[in-house]
């Protein structure tokens, strides 16, 4: 039973065996891990080497742990070092572990693990060997020392230059067997000194960390000491040139001449031929150089041209320089540079600049044919600007900066091969300032007029600010507010005024004496018959307009007054010229405001006087005038200081006026008006202007520097005379503000006040008297509504008819007159 | 005498699609198809050359070289076609040239027809005119010379087909130049 056991075991074992001996398939064999190193502590790599396959295709797969930790790991990086390798970069290496590292191969039938590996980082420290040997020798004072050179090796991971590595250096004479070993320390270079003359050397290095093993050593080089007796050192050509494209010349730089005189010989060969020549001239180009003239000089010709070094030991020749001389060409840089100003038509500052080319090069011939640069800049400016310019031999430039010193260069080069030649010698170039002379007086004049005319204002400002301003700034006439009281306002009562006016507890504004402007615009446009005509005899116009102003209505009786005038006018024509032109004149002269009023007033007295003269009925207060006039005067007396009365025209109307004098109208005095910030007064005189145009404008101001509440203000009345051809208009109208009466032309006073209509004569003359009602305010009827609202209105040029002061014997005469009786307000305000 | 001055401007600079390396001048297995024509070297024997002779010299140069340009970037196109394969040994002299060589080569191509275009219209004005003689049957023999030149071009590689056709292109330039002054001396020379 036993045998049968054991021999069938036996046989399976031989079935196994078999079967793995006919297919040659296995699990692998067991991989062995070769080495692990580090090259700098922070990195570390590890190769093993395959067992046997088994036949298949096998993995192979690295596992690690670390010290005794029972985690496992996969390798991080396969590739990385190369195959059959493992890279543990830095953050898997830790230089305080210990690694356990298995690598294990597996194909399809099985698997296969090496043995365990035990890896501390730092004792697989060995870095790679220093780089980039080089060798020198140095003769100084009689010795002759060796200097090596290198560098540490290269990291691929160049992350930190913490890498301190100490060096060796060994070397020996080539057929010796032993190195001498040098410890170099940190540098990377060495001196080597007591070496045997004549002898060639090999030298090594190698280096290591502060941790682990030394690197290999370095790749040899060789190097031959030179003693007293040896052959020249092999010398180098430096260049070839050849400066106008017909020569050339060749530099050599010699070698060390190993302790003998050394001749040097340049030979040549050309292309295409075998034969060698050698320089045909040492001498021309000076030491160390050879000269090949015109007639050794050929063109797209290849030279093969060497120096050879000869003394007494032995010779040595150079590398070969090929040369093409219609590539090496290279002049030298222009000559005869110019700078030149000019100006443009504007007089701006241009450069001109010309040059030569040099003096060798034959640009006649076209042979050889040169571009040139050029480049300038400011004196302290850092950069050049370079210009290209081309073939020719001049250039403008317009863009420079005037007053600054520009510094030029130029130079040339062959059009298609070469190089450039040096810069020209430095130019230097001043650009004039543009300074003209009329530019600056004119700038002077101006600021010495601008700083003469500020000196003016200002002194003006300082003496008479205020007028001034005034007088630029006329005050804007403001409202003018109806039913005030005067009389209220002179008693300071301000709280019966306010609620007399509805409203409470306002207080009043200081240039409230703009509120009461009143504007009385008077136009007739009916009576148009009884407009004088220019060549009519007087007596026939005068009597037109009367027989006008009878017909119109009540109302007229101050309108007679203008006719009145006129007729006066006409007689007193003369005077009256005279009398305007005094006033024209005074108003000229803009002295004194009374000196005004009583010019004016004067004339109006006059004027009225000459009325009364010959007018049928004293209408006009102004009969009374002169029995006025003390009071008129008184009343002017007590006109406050800041009023003005003035006599005041429509502008245009003046010329005409004047003209209508000479037409032998008749005429109003005419009084200019007179723009004053102070004023407070404006009266308009009746004008009697030409048949044309006639309009008459009343405008009645009132005194505007004293509130409305606070002081009575002065009447103005305003008396307008329209005549027209067609129309005769004629209206007085006085106002006294504060109380809204009505006023005699010459007596706007509060003492007498001719607002009482008497009669009215031949139907268009009204006869006003005194009224001792002073205070009280002769309500105007419903006409005079009407016409005060016309009153309200602004001036307008209209045809414009307003009755007399009377309200209730005022008619309208036209249709289009717009009346505005101050005096109608006063009941509106009641 | 117009149109004498574009020759000398519109010339080919293949040195600046090309960049020569100077080591190379040193092969000396170099040889162009053109050395075997008889040229002046040196700027005197330009100057004595009679003008006849040179203006057939420079019509014959430029036919000459023709055939190559033409060749040439066949060459180029050929290769350029071709994926890029290591070991494909032609590629790797066609990799010296730039990337945009196919272009700058066609461009060369033109500019060289253009010039001997142009310069075979200047020698018929300057025939009728009288300057130059007919002596050598003008450009139909310089033509047959150059083509049989040209012929021998094929077996040139890369490097030697730019170092050999720069060469000639400065010749045909200082040829054209000395011509011109001596032609027209007045005319910026």
């Amino acid at each position: 039973m036993k045998q049968k056991l054991r021999s069938s075991v036996q046989i399976i074992l031989l079935f196994a065996l078999t079967a793995v001996g006919l297919t040659g398939q296995s699990y692998p064999g067991k991989p062995k891990i070769i080495r692990c190193r580090s090259l700098e502590k922070e990195t570390f790599s590890c190769w093993w080497k395959p067992g046997s396959d088994g036949g298949l295709p096998t993995n192979y797969t690295l596992f690690y742990s670390k010290d005794s930790e029972e985690k496992i790991y996969e390798c991080p990086d396969y590739g990385m070092s190369g195959p059959n390798s493992c890279y543990f970069d830095k953050n898997h290496t830790n230089p305080w572990t210990t690694y356990n590292i298995t690598v294990m191969a597996m194909n399809e039938i099985g698997s296969n693990s090496s043995d365990p590996q035990y890896v501390d980082v730092t004792s697989i420290v060995q870095p790679d060997a220093p780089v980039n040997l080089s060798l020198e020798t140095k003769t100084s004072a009689s010795t002759t020392y060796l200097l090596a050179k290198w560098s540490p090796p290269p990291l691929a991971d160049v992350t930190s230059n913490s890498h301190v590595y100490r060096y060796e250096l060994r070397l020996k004479p080539e057929e010796k067997e032993e190195w001498e070993t040098v410890s170099v320390g940190v540098q990377t270079q060495y001196k080597v000194n007591r070496l045997q003359a004549g002898v060639k050397y090999v030298v090594q290095v190698r280096c290591v960390l502060d941790i682990g093993e030394w690197s290999e050593w370095s790749s040899e080089r060789h190097i031959h000491i030179p003693n007293g007796e040896s052959p020249p050192e092999k010398p180098t050509i430096i260049k070839c040139r050849s400066p106008e494209k017909e020569t050339f010349t060749c530099w050599w730089k010699p070698g060390s001449d190993g302790g003998h005189p050394t001749n040097y010989t340049l030979l040549y060969s050309k292309e295409g031929e075998e034969r060698v020549y050698e320089c045909p001239d040492y001498k021309t180009a000076g030491p160390n150089s050879c000269y090949f003239d015109k007639k050794h000089t050929s063109f797209w010709t290849i030279y093969n041209i060497t120096v050879k070094a000869t003394n007494e030991i032995g010779s040595n020749v150079s590398d070969p320089l090929y040369v093409d001389v219609t590539y090496i060409v290279q002049t030298d840089p222009p000559v005869n540079v110019t700078l030149e100003l000019k100006k443009t038509v504007n007089r701006k500052p241009y450069l001109v600049l010309t040059w030569s080319p040099p003096p060798l090069a034959d640009v006649r011939s076209g042979w050889l044919t040169l571009d040139y640069e050029l480049r300038l800049k400011p004196e302290e400016a850092e950069e050049w600007e370079t210009i290209f310019v081309g073939q020719q031999t001049h250039y403008k430039m317009f863009s420079l900066n005037p007053g600054k010193k520009y510094i030029v260069q130029i130079h040339c080069k062959p059009d298609h091969h070469g190089s450039w030649s040096e810069w020209s010698l430095e130019k230097y170039i001043q650009i004039p300032t543009d300074f003209r002379i009329k530019d600056m007086v004119v700038w002077i004049i101006v600021g010495v007029l601008s700083s003469l005319i500020c000196l003016v204002m200002s002194w003006t400002m300082v003496l008479k600010g205020y007028r001034m301003i005034a007088f630029i700034l006329p005050p804007v006439p403001g409202p003018k507010i109806k039913g005030i009281d005067t009389h209220l306002l002179e008693t300071g009562k301000s709280e019966e005024l306010l609620s007399a006016l509805g409203c409470h507890g306002f207080p009043p504004t200081s240039d409230c004496e703009e509120l009461l402007i009143e504007y009385l615009e008077v136009e007739d446009s009916e009576d148009q018959q009884l407009m004088p005509s220019h060549d009519n005899g007087h007596p026939s116009k005068n009597a037109k307009m009367i027989a006008k102003e009878t017909d119109s209505d009540s109302g007229r009786g101050s309108c007679d007054s203008p006719s009145l005038l006129s007729e006066k006018c006409r007689e007193s024509r003369a005077i009256l010229s005279t009398l305007q032109t005094q006033d024209i004149r005074d108003v000229q002269e803009n002295n004194g405001r009374r000196h005004w009023e009583t010019q004016c007033i004067a004339s109006e007295q006059k004027i009225l006087l000459f009325n009364n003269e010959s007018t049928k009925s004293p209408i006009w207060p102004a009969a009374q005038l002169p029995d006025n006039q003390p009071p008129m005067f008184a009343y002017h007396s007590t006109v406050d200081v800041h009023k003005i009365t003035l006599c005041t025209i429509d502008v245009n109307i003046a010329p005409v006026l004047v003209e209508n004098e000479e037409q032998h109208q008749p005429q109003y005095p005419i009084t200019e008006t007179v723009h004053d910030n102070m004023e407070k007064h404006r009266e308009v005189e009746n004008l009697y202007s030409k048949t044309d145009q006639t309009t008459v404008q009343v405008k009645q101001n009132r005194p505007n520097d004293k509130s409305p509440f606070s002081k009575p203000k002065l009447m103005d009345y305003v008396e307008v005379h329209k005549v027209r051809q067609d129309e005769v208009a004629a209206v007085l109208l006085k106002h006294k503000e504060n109380s809204g009466k009505i006023e005699k032309y010459t007596v706007p006073g509060t003492s007498k006040e001719y607002t009482k209509v008497s009669t009215v004569v031949d139907h268009n003359i009204l006869v006003l008297m005194p009224d001792s009602r002073i205070q009280h305010i002769p309500v105007s009827q419903e006409p005079a509504m009407e016409m005060s609202q016309n009153l309200q209105q602004g001036q307008t040029e209209k045809n414009m008819s307003y009755c007399l002061t009377v309200p209730s014997e005022c008619k309208r005469e036209t249709s289009a007159s717009e009346y505005m009786d101050p005096s109608s307000f006063i009941p509106a305000f009641k | 005498m117009t149109g004498r001055s574009p020759p000398c401007r519109a010339h080919p600079r293949p040195e600046k699609h090309f960049p020569p390396r100077d080591n190379e001048l040193g092969k000396s297995a170099r040889k162009c198809h053109t050395s075997g024509m008889l040229t002046p070297n040196r700027k005197e024997y330009a100057q004595k050359i009679p003008r006849e002779e040179l203006t057939h010299l420079i019509l014959k140069l430029l036919q000459a070289w023709k055939e190559p340009l033409s060749h040439f970037n066949q060459h180029i196109e050929h290769h350029q076609e071709l994926p890029d394969d290591s070991l494909s040994k032609a590629k790797q002299i066609s990799k010296e040239l730039p990337d945009d060589s196919l272009s700058k080569a066609k461009q060369i191509s033109n500019m060289v027809h253009e010039l001997k275009t142009g310069v075979e219209k200047v020698t018929e004005k300057m025939q009728s005119m009288g300057i130059i003689s007919n002596s050598l049957n003008g450009m139909a023999s310089s033509e047959a010379a150059g083509l049989s030149i040209s012929n021998e071009a094929n077996m040139m590689s890369d490097s030697d087909f730019i170092h050999c056709f720069r060469r000639d292109s400065n010749k045909v330039q200082s040829y054209l130049k000395i011509l011109k002054c001596r032609i027209m001396p007045e005319n910026s020379c």
